[in-house]
């Protein structure tokens, strides 16, 4: 092989690289929480499924966080669009308001991670009506994700979404 | 091949130039060893045992972080492109032929979520009210702060000065080991036989505009 690529590098070289490593490390470090994230979001029984991917997440109202401005999330696979619109409750939860278009009754499941990864995963579940929409009361925030299956066992796979932070 | 920490010939002063601490440089054997170990645990997923992918996870996850950020996403993009790759993994557990070939895989499947992203932003948002500001490389002022050694900040100034192919070309392959360089290749859409040439240029460069840093080579 001469491709210059196999070369060793001389120690000089070997040395920036390595502080370029290392400055990348501690200048843009992965989000803490990205393996958890990933995980859970990994975590399925079947793996038929047809991603759903997040492509507008805003935040409603006067656009601060934490306010009570809601916050409206898009997630699109190739047969469907879910839109979700979280709002804060007083009691400290959310309530999750969603729409499935085209519209569809399709079982809507809403995985929930636990606080700790000990702690089992709870999962909660909901029928779109005819007009798409379905809706979760009194959630407990953190890591959650929507799972949307067809109600016949017909050739349709279930919709899988990224896991989200409450 | 463990990086010794020789006096360097190149620079007075003769000190290590690992500042901050790197991880450990694995040998061609420990890549190979990783590559095997990375390999079974795709053929556990594929009999079903999903939880197998934890340790490819926490293992590629890095490497598929600095190839997302590397394609100017911002930080909430890059980790939703991640996430989003891992999907896809799932889905084509059963297409990938070469079960040593899964890093590769996902770094070519990052690199276009991460252009589907980018393009999908742009047709978008272009209009919108609220363009989101991607912040691609991290700039060099609100960093300085957090590299508390001179020569890190030296490095890094100069970094930044180099042709943006440079710095993300030297950002992956900073990341992965020459065994797997096919992966980089992958990662910049380049043949894997520029990969040597350009590194080269590129490292040539920087090293230049080390020596003629006072700041650098006197300390």
């Amino acid at each position: 092989m001469t491709d210059p690529a196999d070369q060793p590098l001389d120690e000089t070289d070997q040395a920036i690289l390595d502080q370029v490593r290392a400055l990348h490390s501690l200048l843009d470090p992965p989000p803490p929480d990205l393996n958890e994230r990933v995980q859970f979001a990994i975590a399925l029984e079947n793996v038929d499924v047809e991603v759903a991917r997040l492509v507008e997440d805003v935040l409603a109202g006067s656009g601060a966080r934490g306010g009570d401005g809601s916050r409206t999330i898009t997630f699109e696979s190739e047969s469907r669009t879910i839109i979700i619109t979280l709002a804060d409750t007083p009691d400290g939860r959310v309530h999750v308001d969603g729409w499935l278009a085209p519209a569809a009754r399709m079982r809507v499941e809403l995985r929930l991670g636990g606080a700790t990864p000990d702690t089992p995963a709870a999962s909660e579940s909901v029928v779109s009506d005819d007009s798409g929409r379905f809706a979760f009361d009194g959630i407990a925030h953190g890591l959650a994700r929507l799972l949307v299956h067809p109600i016949d066992d017909g050739d349709e796979s279930s919709i899988v979404t990224p896991s989200l932070v409450l | 091949m463990p990086i010794t920490q020789k006096p360097n010939r190149h620079f007075a002063g003769g000190r290590s130039l690992m500042h901050v601490s790197t991880d450990t440089t694995l040998g061609e054997t420990g890549q190979d060893d990783r590559r095997t170990r990375l390999a079974r645990c795709l053929e556990r997923a594929r009999s079903g045992e999903l939880a197998a992918l934890d340790e490819v996870v926490r293992e590629l996850n890095p490497l598929l972080w600095n190839v997302a950020r590397a394609q100017n996403l911002n930080a909430d993009q890059a980790a939703d492109v991640v996430q989003t790759t891992w999907l896809e993994l799932l889905r084509r557990l059963h297409e990938i032929r070469a079960p040593e070939a899964l890093a590769a895989w996902l770094v070519t499947a990052t690199r276009r979520e991460a252009w589907r992203v980018r393009t999908w932003h742009r047709q978008h948002m272009s209009e919108g009210t609220e363009i989101l500001e991607s912040t691609p490389d991290p700039g060099p002022e609100p960093y300085e702060r957090l590299m508390s050694d001179e020569r890190d900040r030296v490095l890094w100034r100069h970094f930044q000065r180099l042709p943006e192919r440079c710095r993300t070309l030297l950002r992956i392959v900073a990341q992965v080991e020459r065994p797997d360089y096919s992966m980089v290749a992958e990662a910049m859409e380049m043949p894997r036989g520029s990969i040597g040439p350009t590194r080269g240029r590129c490292l040539a460069k920087l090293r230049e505009l080390l020596l003629a840093d006072t700041e650098w080579s006197l300390s």
